[in-house]
């Protein structure tokens, strides 16, 4: 079935986006040293083609960094980073982008802002949160988004879709910070703050 | 124009117009071809089989996108047997899970087309890069780019049923 949510829910998950986010911002702004600014979260419940085309053009060549979530619920944070905004980020922490290294940094980057961001919704939620190890891939944004919303969705539901820009300051870099839950996730999120869905 | 997203199924037969599937991954783009009638087709494929509650999408699910697109591909005047079958996705983007859906999809839509007749002419499948699947009404050939890479012919209707590239028709 069909997953709907309530405006009361959806406002519950954009506040707990922002807040997850805000950390994540947060935590890069001071690995960086650089004003960071955070977008107002959109929470979007959209059929999967739909929620791909949210996030960008299915075949534009994206980097992503993917985090499996462990723990208490089952989920996934990916960050997407432009290509630019992909070598701005290695060249300000003084990196080749195109090494081993640049790689590795980038990785580390989405470690730091997935871990910040499972931080802050461990400590609303109450709940068990663990990073697992990061996955980097640069590819098109439709067959990164699409796999994984697959390997966390049963296919008749609705995605949901977390996500906020950050963006790097006088630079040309944003990161585009997805959490794709899956349902069951949502409801987990949801039980601590009292609004476990009620509707189906 | 001429998107054919997650899901979809579109048929055509107006000379010039370009269907795409952009940013395959897991999912599968399925084109037929019938160059006698002048006909094109394609799904942008989910998964391999459909749920078993009352009214899935049909273009989601390569179980029933197959059957359906093969009957669209006939009211618009294409025949069974002459259509020409080229598939391209079905990529393990993330090792993550268990399940290779890509592999799967893949499988289901071979397994499709077989039990309807249709011979397979060439597949760029699986990997672990993501692929735009293009092909143009009358033009009849299949043009696959791969994340990061150029832009081939997979396969070209008017050259015998070959690949004009060094990809392989299986």
């Amino acid at each position: 079935m069909t997953p709907r949510y309530t405006e009361l829910q959806l406002d519950a998950l954009r506040e707990l986006a922002n807040i997850a986010s805000g950390n994540a911002a947060t935590s890069l702004s001071q690995m960086l040293a650089r004003e960071v600014d955070l977008s107002v979260p959109r929470v979007l419940a959209l059929p999967l083609a739909d929620a791909v085309d949210a996030c960008g053009g299915p075949d534009d060549d994206i980097t992503g960094v993917v985090i499996p979530l462990d723990g208490d619920i089952e989920g996934v944070v990916l960050l997407l980073i432009s290509l630019e905004g992909a070598e701005t980020l290695c060249r300000l922490l003084g990196v080749d982008p195109q090494s081993d290294i640049g790689e590795s940094a980038l990785r580390e980057i989405g470690n730091l802002l997935g871990t910040s961001c499972l931080n802050a919704l461990a400590a609303m939620t109450g709940l068990d949160l663990e990073p697992r190890p990061p996955h980097l891939t640069t590819d098109m944004l439709g067959a990164i988004v699409s796999s994984l919303a697959l390997t966390q969705t049963a296919p008749a539901e609705l995605v949901l879709v977390l996500d906020s820009e950050l963006a790097v300051a006088g630079e040309p870099c944003s990161i585009s910070f997805v959490l794709l839950p899956t349902d069951g996730a949502v409801s987990d999120l949801l039980k601590p703050l009292g609004l476990a869905e009620t509707t189906a | 124009m001429g998107t054919v997203r997650m899901g979809e199924i579109e048929v055509s037969s107006q000379a010039g117009e370009e269907l795409v599937a952009r940013g395959l991954g897991s999912c599968i783009g399925l084109a037929l071809i019938d160059r006698r009638s002048g006909v094109a087709g394609m799904a942008h494929i989910v998964l391999p089989e459909a749920p078993s509650e009352a009214d899935p999408e049909r273009g989601k699910f390569a179980d029933l996108a197959v059957p359906e697109l093969i009957s669209r591909m006939e009211e618009a005047g294409a025949a069974v047997r002459r259509l020409d079958a080229v598939l391209a996705g079905g990529a393990r983007m993330f090792e993550l899970g268990d399940m290779d859906i890509g592999a799967r999809n893949a499988a289901a839509v071979k397994e499709g087309l077989e039990r309807s007749g249709v011979s397979v002419r060439a597949t760029d499948t699986g990997g672990n890069r993501g692929r735009t699947m293009r092909v143009t009404v009358g033009e009849f050939r299949v043009r696959v780019k791969e994340a990061g890479g150029q832009i081939t012919t997979l396969f070209d209707a008017d050259g015998g049923g070959q690949p004009e590239s060094g990809r392989s028709a299986r």
